[in-house]
């Protein structure tokens, strides 16, 4: 996990979308929005999930290991960057490859384009502009220490499982405190889909 | 370029260019509708302008960014303390109203509604204008001309709004839109405290124990305020929400109520019978500090949790609970919005819930308090100042001779030149289909979306002779008008707000109006010229005004007299009273024990549940009530053309329990006695079954007033929106959202407009995500 | 600078790309790299030994371009062999060149590829939804550089030959591999275009790079993340050699040859230096770029055979059958054990994230 980095606590978020709208703001999207809110629980609550770019580091971002041009750099802080312009073919490897579903693709460009942690904002000190606005905190910038002064009792998970393989992320989620050994469920495998059940 | 005519299938002929991807990760459209190529980044040098949201009564701080040619493009967070860097979806695309092409820019004439509009010189609008006034008045007397405000206005327009309808017009009939809005709560606090605003700012929250929000959709209405929610939560707190939906802050709560539309004060009232009941009211705080404890006792006696239950439809054991939690918290708070006080008892609502703060010793403290949260962006200062019917400069009453006299002397009038009280805002409508009012100026509102029984309103408005309308965007209700004068946005002059916790704070001016624009204070005063009161009207600016009002509410309860521009700057906003320049205002109330009231008590009032205006009956079994959703603002005329937000939410829709029988995005038609409109369903569990929600942003076909009831407060006046009797059935069609209106020879700006006839329902109330967007 | 014909080229001449499943032990990446290194460049130095006649032809003043031009040869076919070795380059690479060498492809639809390269190579228009203005510029740079390169390299290579029949003009005949292709009067239009298209080439190339030089300067989405060696070191480079080139006609023509023999010795090593940063740095994308053709056209196969791949959840199209099977397996080489997941749809992968975190860590604020 990165030192300043993103912790996302799904449960404080109340929907508002305030992040996609900052997102466009970010001098480095080029007033294009990279974050993801999902309303995961349709038809039965109002929950909701934001999605940044989790900036997997074990495996170092699939993303980039599955891109056929090397047009993803991860640079030394950990940052898992947005496609090389120049180098971006538009295949889009990463977009169906990354477990957290994060990259988008502008097909007429031929360019994929993610969340990079704001990187004119964050390469300077600023927290990006998704968590900067984020009126409940459940987007969150800074160390795990000052999440936890802010809120006591509550602990982070920066890995996740997906089946049998699991991913260490640059980006943690926050959990409550009991349950802190546990890697976070990817969601793989599905045992359900529409209701049923599609264990084999 | 199309595939090779010899492919397989001619028909399906496969595009060269790539067109496959997962939904969702395509839908690029770009800073809410502005072009890739008009998205300028380049590091030229920026100015930032500290000032706040347009928008709700959070008044959270932001920075415009200013470009090298003076033109606002951009916003960027700002660390003030009421927000803290935060911002809502409403706050971070406000700017973009700024240079937004639908602006008008010219002012708009016709001598009747049958003619087409067209563009007209500020003299020949003035003086049309000019002489409509004259003319009606002199005909059917000075009364049959009004005037109708905003509370989006700032504080020194909204007070020029007064004067200028009681001096220049010299008319009874002056009202604003924070009618519709608060003043069910503002009239529970003077009868109560005898000062209007809430006891408590938001950073009590931090420190409380118990936080009870009632007919509050915080999440969604005021997403900032969530944060100081979930702060209270963080250091321990516990949450009660009373809401008939399970709101995004009610989804997670400790004890969330899910109550049947209108029955607030039978609920309070219950809760406060079990606080009785088992001994847990603070019976020396109640002797020290209130009148009229023992009345209310006895009338809480008849409220046992079982009627409570029975009426409200939760369980007994929940208003148990409720009173439980509330009463054994050392410390804890209430605050509530337009759900309990929009309603035909709407006083009484906010009544019983200073009952029970009152009852239960949690008032006047650090962290323990009452509230209400103000929706417009100036709902607090907008009503303090004299654009509301009943009321003068610095919260005085125009029926007090006193007062009136003191007012006169500041304006330098004769006393028997000031009108006397006029009517509400949806009386005077009710008054111009009459036709006893018959020429209306409306500066900063738009009655066409939000006055309930729409077919009412237009009728109204149709029977006016003369109509002039302010706005920078032509609203519902300006494209029905006489005149429209373009007048500025909020980012184009400087004035004060005052916020939900009645903290003054400064906007700031961050670009010239375009070529065309005037502001509104100077369009009242030209207009107070050409009728003869130009000395009165003297105003070269919003500070000149301002230091008028500062006098004028001099040794008031609302006392501004120690606020200056200066001050405000320095310190980043003082809440009123603040009577003196070296007064650090006053956050918090009753520190003393003390109400305004001159023998300093609380007064505590009687309060009776009886049930809405509208009665249920067998084709009307269900109750229909109204709503924000967080990406719209008030009537939309300024939020559904902002790209960004109209993406989220396109359009309204009835949100419905799934027990009858829709499917998600199913056309359903919501019918009352009013009229009827179809709707796409959001079919949803977080909802009463026996309520139904729409959202009201939008106009006519797809208006939730179409379908709302006019019947209001007896004492507030508010219209009871959040409660009808309703029925929904299947239909064939959903009603197609309308295009915002546009000067002539213009269209809506079609990147912005893209969605907006998606006939797709949200995904959830707070919008599409952002994979579910066309 | 290389153009993609030479890219194709480079790529047939490298060895053929070891067993997918990883059977057996591959060559090491880096040997068999080099030896496609070396065999390209021999292969060009025997084509520069014949194509200028045994050397009768070749230029020795341009020696040490025509050096350059061999280290460039290998330095491209090493960096190519590199690239396409890792697991998802080299299965694109296959697909696409089986799709260029379908027949039943060609048949369907014989003008897709045509129309790709002219598309997608040539007037770049994925770039102009980009930014028109970056289109343009780069269109500039294009077209430049295309034509620089067509002059130069054979001429380098002594492939071309301009002999004059009567000694010093003005009439003169052009030759390739000392073939006669066409003569001409170096007083008129053709004549003059002949002799200058270097300095066209030049023209065409400084306000394009110019342009993306100030952008670099001011634009904050471009600053982001931009280095120098890799950013904005090929810009100056062109621009270098493209004022340079046009300094030495100014120099030969008004300043009787002033200063000439500088600007010849800057010329050359900024031309040089270009050369064999070729491989290395930004411009490695104009040999990648015919990667988007190959994955293009694998694509639109899978379309015309209506092989569409939906979600598994929600049953939206993701992508083409073919292409969804070609990730999964190179998920499977990197060891990226979900490939599984490649069967949803980004929003069904994080709606069940989501659920996942609401049923198994905590349903609320707590």
């Amino acid at each position: 996990m990165m030192g300043r980095t993103i912790f996302i606590d799904p449960g404080r978020c109340i929907g508002c979308q305030a992040c996609v709208s900052a997102c466009r703001e970010c001098d480095s999207h080029r007033g294009k929005s990279m974050i993801h809110l999902d309303y995961t629980d349709e038809g039965h609550s109002v929950a909701s999930l934001p999605t940044v770019c989790m900036h997997c580091e074990d495996p170092v971002a699939p993303c980039a290991e599955v891109c056929p041009a090397d047009a993803i750099l991860v640079t030394a802080d950990g940052v898992v960057q947005q496609a090389d312009t120049t180098r971006c073919i538009g295949c889009a490897n990463c977009v169906n490859a990354c477990p957290f579903g994060v990259p988008k693709i502008d097909l007429q460009a031929k360019l994929q384009m993610k969340c990079n942690l704001c990187y004119d904002r964050t390469a300077c000190g600023l927290a990006p502009m998704c968590a900067t606005v984020c009126p409940t905190g459940a987007l969150f910038y800074g160390t795990a220490e000052e999440l936890q002064a802010e809120r006591p009792g509550v602990q982070i998970a920066d890995t996740f499982t997906f089946g049998a393989t699991e991913v260490r992320t640059g980006v943690a989620m926050v959990v409550p405190a009991d349950k802190v050994q546990w890697p976070v469920p990817g969601g793989l495998p599905v045992v359900e889909i529409n209701g049923k059940d599609v264990r084999r | 370029m199309t595939a090779d005519p010899r492919a397989d299938d001619p028909r399906r002929a496969v595009p060269l260019d790539p067109s496959l991807a997962p939904p969702g990760t395509r839908a690029f459209r770009d800073a809410g509708g502005i072009p890739a190529d008009r998205w300028h980044a380049d590091q030229n040098g920026e100015t930032l302008v500290p000032t706040h949201c347009c928008f709700c009564g959070v008044q959270c701080g932001m920075y415009l960014r200013v470009d090298r040619g003076g033109k606002v493009f951009g916003v960027e967070p700002r660390n003030h303390d009421i927000n803290r860097m935060r911002l809502c979806p409403k706050g971070v695309n406000a700017y973009q109203q700024v240079n937004h092409p639908d602006r008008l820019t010219a002012p708009l004439m016709r001598r009747s509604r049958d003619e087409a509009f067209r563009e007209a010189s500020w003299d020949e609008a003035l003086d049309f204008t000019v002489s409509e006034v004259k003319r009606i008045q002199q005909t059917y007397g000075n009364d049959a001309f009004g005037v109708l405000g905003g509370a989006s206005l700032y504080s020194e327009k909204t007070y020029l709004v007064g004067k200028f309808a009681r001096v220049a017009l010299k008319t009874r009939h002056v009202d604003y839109n924070g009618r519709l809005c608060m003043v069910s709560a503002a009239g529970a606090n003077k009868l109560a405290f005898g000062i209007d605003r809430a006891g408590n700012p938001f950073s009590d929250i931090l420190l409380t124990d118990c936080l009870l929000i009632a007919g509050s959709n915080v999440g969604e209405c005021f997403p900032v305020m969530t944060q100081y929610v979930w702060g209270a939560r963080d250091r321990g707190a516990s949450l009660i929400v009373i809401d008939p939906r399970e709101t995004a802050i009610a989804r997670t709560a400790d004890i969330h109520v899910a109550l049947k539309p209108g029955t607030d004060s039978a609920f309070f009232t219950s809760v406060l019978n079990v606080v009785i009941e088992e001994g847990l009211t603070d019976e020396a705080y109640l002797a020290a500090h209130t009148t009229g404890w023992d009345e209310v006792r006895a009338k809480a006696a008849e409220y046992p949790p079982s009627r409570g239950a029975e009426i409200c439809g939760v369980p007994a054991e929940q208003i148990v609970q409720v009173a439980r939690t509330f009463a054994r918290a050392p410390k804890a708070m209430a605050w509530h919005a337009r759900g309990i006080e929009h309603h035909s008892q709407g006083v009484e609502n906010c009544l019983a819930v200073i009952n029970l703060c009152a009852a239960t010793g949690h008032i006047g403290k650090p962290g323990a308090g009452y509230g209400t949260i103000t929706g417009q962006g100036n709902g607090q200062g907008g009503r303090e100042h004299g654009q509301k019917s009943d009321l003068l400069p610095g919260g005085r009453s125009i029926m007090n001779a006193e007062h009136r006299r003191q007012i006169c002397e500041i304006w330098g009038i004769e006393e028997s030149e000031l009108p006397p009280a006029g009517t509400s805002m949806m009386e005077m409508v009710w008054q111009m289909q009459r036709r006893e009012i018959r020429g209306l100026i409306g500066i900063c509102n738009n009655p066409f979306v939000s006055l309930p029984n729409y077919g009412v309103v237009k009728e109204g408005y149709d029977a006016a002779e003369f109509h002039a309308q302010f706005d920078f965007f032509l609203s519902e209700t300006a494209v029905n008008a006489h005149v429209v004068f373009p007048v500025t946005t909020w980012a184009e002059d400087e004035g004060v707000m005052a916020n939900a916790e009645a903290r003054v704070v400064k906007h700031n001016k961050a670009q010239d109006p375009p070529p065309g624009v005037r502001t509104d204070t100077w369009v009242m005063c030209e207009l107070a010229r050409r009728l003869g009161a130009g000395d009165k009207f003297a105003f070269a600016d919003s500070r000149a005004v301002f230091d008028e009002l500062r006098i004028a509410s001099a040794g008031t309860v609302n006392d501004y007299y120690g606020i200056t521009y200066e001050r405000l700057e320095e310190t980043g906003g003082i809440a009123w009273p603040c009577p003196t320049i070296d007064h650090p205002g006053t956050p918090r109330l009753f520190e003393d024990g003390r109400t305004y009231h001159p023998d300093g008590k609380i007064h505590l009032q009687v309060v009776d549940w009886h049930p809405p205006m509208d009665p249920y009956d067998d084709e009307h079994p269900m109750s229909l009530t109204t709503g924000r959703t967080v990406a719209h603002y008030l009537s939309g005329n300024q939020t559904r053309r902002l790209g960004g937000l109209v993406e989220q939410t396109p359009r309204p829709w009835a949100e419905i329990h799934p027990s009858h029988g829709f499917r998600n995005g199913e056309p359903v038609r919501v019918v009352t006695r009013r009229g009827s409109e179809v709707f796409p369903a959001l079919v949803t569990e977080a909802i009463r079954p026996d309520t139904v929600f729409i959202p009201y942003h939008w106009p006519v076909p797809t208006a939730a007033n179409a379908l709302t009831i006019d019947a209001l407060d007896p004492r507030s006046k508010i219209p009871e929106y959040k409660v009808c009797a309703c029925r929904i059935e299947h239909a064939e069609k959903i009603d197609e959202v309308p295009a915002p209106p546009v000067a002539p020879g213009h269209v809506a700006y079609p990147e912005a407009q893209v969605s907006r006839t998606d006939p797709r329902p949200p995904t959830s109330p707070q919008g599409r995500g952002t994979s579910e967007r066309g | 600078m290389t153009e993609p014909p030479e890219a194709a080229a480079a790529a047939t001449g490298a060895p053929a790309p070891p067993d997918p499943d990883g059977a057996g032990v591959p060559l090491s990446v880096t040997f068999r790299a080099t030896v496609a290194g070396v065999v390209v460049s021999v292969l060009l130095i025997l084509a520069i030994v014949f194509g200028s006649r045994l050397l009768e032809n070749f230029d020795s003043a341009l020696l040490p371009y025509a050096v350059a031009t061999v280290f460039l040869a290998f330095g491209v076919a090493y960096r190519y062999t590199v690239w396409i070795s890792a697991p998802g380059a080299r299965r694109l690479f296959r697909q696409g060149w089986r799709s260029f060498f379908s027949m039943a492809n060609f048949r369907k639809a014989p003008t897709a590829l045509p129309k790709m390269i002219a598309t997608y190579l040539g007037f770049q228009k994925f770039l102009g939804a980009r930014s028109h203005a970056r289109w343009a510029a780069h269109q500039l740079i294009f077209w430049g550089c295309v034509l620089a390169s067509l002059i130069t390299f054979p001429l380098t290579w002594g492939w071309f030959t301009f002999t004059s029949g009567s000694g010093s003009g003005p009439g003169y005949e052009m030759r390739i591999w000392g073939f006669k292709i066409i003569g001409f009067d170096s007083l008129n239009v053709l004549g003059w275009l002949m002799f200058h298209g270097l300095d066209i080439a030049a023209v065409l190339v400084i306000p394009g790079a110019c342009y993306f030089l100030w952008r670099r300067m001011k634009d904050r989405g471009a600053i982001t993340g931009q280095r120098f060696a890799y950013d904005l070191v090929p810009l100056i480079a062109l621009i270098v050699i493209s004022v340079t080139g046009l300094l030495l006609t100014f120099s030969s023509i008004f300043l009787h040859g002033g200063g000439y023999e500088f600007l010849a010795i800057l010329h050359m090593v900024s031309v040089v230096f270009t050369l064999i940063y070729l491989p290395f740095g930004k411009f490695f994308h104009i040999v990648q770029r015919p990667a988007a053709v190959g994955m293009q056209l694998f694509k639109y196969t899978g379309l015309q055979d209506q092989e569409i791949f939906s979600c598994r959840r929600c049953e939206e199209p993701i992508d083409t059958g073919p292409y969804v099977e070609n990730l999964r397996g190179t998920m499977r080489d990197l060891s990226l054990d979900f490939d599984e997941w490649a069967e949803y749809c980004p929003r069904c992968k994080r709606v069940l994230r989501g659920s996942a975190y609401l049923s198994h860590v905590k349903k609320g604020f707590k």
